[in-house]
């Protein structure tokens, strides 16, 4: 018969996915119950994912089966538990990113006119236009505009549990608050209901299987943003601006909390960068150049001042929908291209 | 920044153990832990962090924060404590560096 001891000292081979120290030092293995020629070891509660776990159970069942002397292995716990009065320490549950949806992109603004929204549609219909599965999460609880900007009045349909459906137009899932006021009804909130709003969001929306949720922040550094980087880990952050610096200022402010929060920012994009007559071609700088820049971040597209980015927003047909050739619709796939690029390198 | 890998409570030792992501592995007792809370209601508004004694603190949960903190919550119903993944890493080294009084430091 194997004493508990023995099977600790065995157990000592295992090392934890990605580190040099093994589970039995990092305090995981917990009780150790042998009866007869059987072991049952129990692991403790922690903060390892359900794949971590799977890998380590394998791991132990097929050490310890080798070890003469011992017959079957049994392998407990590792999640939260509850038990009795006292309630014992349980670990972080693990962060769950939303079932489902592979990469979260943050688009933010220091300040608000600067065409975020605008842009997180584009950019959005860009992402689907290079064959990803695209959601849209409209955050901008106070003036959610992406139901015009997208052309819809739907009502999500409601599923089991109290889970919404998302709207789905032009192959884009679509959630926002929009759906659920009339156009008149202003929005004034306080912020712990508007975290409850983000929450709700995050969690009872069923997504289905998506490859990127464009979030579409509201403006400034507020509740709704920084509920949803401490709900969610964020892949990463999209920053937009206009050229002058009063706009850079605010950036600063965005940038500031990305950092706070351990979310990558991707880069900037410069929206109304330039302006090209259509009567003569010149391009005119009207709100300055080059001041993104200044950022030290990427910049990841510069967008000029055209029409037909305003007339697709008004009508609800995004320009990367109505004009899929348009030179402005380029620019927004590259930078789509970009990001895709940039996500893949921080899983 | 380094993040934890992996974080297990351990209520026989009263210890949270923290695996960080560059192989650093640090034990943060209970009293510790809990005394040195950064939050408003422990802190006050501005000034130097201070220790908050507390009788015995039991933890009931610990869970992550988006991409850059932890949160405990206490028996005693305290859970507005967000730690930041620097500032328990400054714990860690204070912890380290002291062998005199593991609790105050």
């Amino acid at each position: 018969m194997i004493s508990a001891q023995e099977v600790r000292e065995h157990l000592k081979r295992i090392p934890y996915p990605g580190s040099r120290r093994d589970i039995v030092s990092l305090g995981l293995v917990g009780e150790i119950v042998t009866r007869a020629n059987d072991v049952i070891v129990h692991l403790r509660p922690s903060s390892a994912s359900d794949e971590v776990l799977r890998h380590l159970t394998g791991r132990i069942v097929a050490l310890l089966s080798g070890v003469p002397g011992i017959g079957q292995v049994t392998v407990h716990g590792g999640r939260a538990r509850t038990m009795g009065e006292q309630p014992s320490p349980v670990a972080p549950p693990p962060q769950q990113p939303l079932p489902g949806v592979r990469r979260v992109i943050a688009v933010a603004s220091g300040k608000g006119g600067v065409g975020k929204s605008t842009v997180a549609v584009i950019l959005a219909l860009a992402l689907k236009a290079l064959g990803n599965r695209v959601g849209i999460l409209d955050a901008d609880i106070y003036g959610p505009s992406i139901p015009l900007m997208m052309g819809t009045e739907a009502t999500p349909r409601a599923g089991q549990d109290k889970k919404i459906y998302p709207v789905e137009k032009y192959g884009v899932r679509l959630i926002s608050m929009g759906f659920f006021l009339d156009d008149k009804s202003p929005v004034i909130w306080r912020g712990p209901i508007v975290m409850g709003i983000v929450r709700q969001f995050l969690r009872d929306v069923l997504w289905g299987e998506l490859d990127y949720l464009v979030v579409d922040l509201p403006p400034g550094t507020g509740d709704a943003a920084l509920t949803l980087a401490q709900e969610i880990p964020l892949s990463g952050g999209v920053i937009v601006t206009t050229p002058q610096d009063v706009a850079l200022l605010d950036v600063s402010r965005g940038i500031a909390m990305f950092r706070q929060v351990n979310v990558p920012i991707l880069g900037v994009i410069e929206n109304m960068s330039y302006y090209v007559c259509p009567h003569c071609g010149e391009r005119e700088d009207i709100f300055g150049h080059g001041g993104a820049k200044k950022t030290g971040l990427e910049i990841l597209g510069e967008i000029p001042i055209v029409e037909d980015v305003r007339v697709g927003g008004d009508s609800g047909t995004p320009l990367v929908a109505r004009h899929p050739d348009h030179p402005v619709a380029q620019i927004f796939r590259q930078i789509a291209q970009r990001l895709v690029e940039k996500t893949a390198v921080l899983q | 920044m380094p993040k934890p890998l992996l974080v297990t409570p351990i209520d026989e030792e009263r210890v949270v153990r923290i695996l960080w992501d560059d192989d650093r592995v640090s034990d943060y007792p209970f009293d510790y832990l809990r005394g040195w809370c950064p939050c408003a209601v422990c802190q006050g508004h501005g000034g130097e962090r201070r220790f908050v004694h507390v009788e015995k603190p039991q933890l009931v949960s610990i869970g992550t924060v988006g991409n850059y903190a932890l949160n405990p919550r206490w028996s005693d119903g305290h859970e507005t404590g967000i730690y930041t993944f620097e500032y328990l890493r400054s714990l860690g080294d204070q912890l380290e560096s002291q062998d005199s009084d593991p609790v105050k430091g």
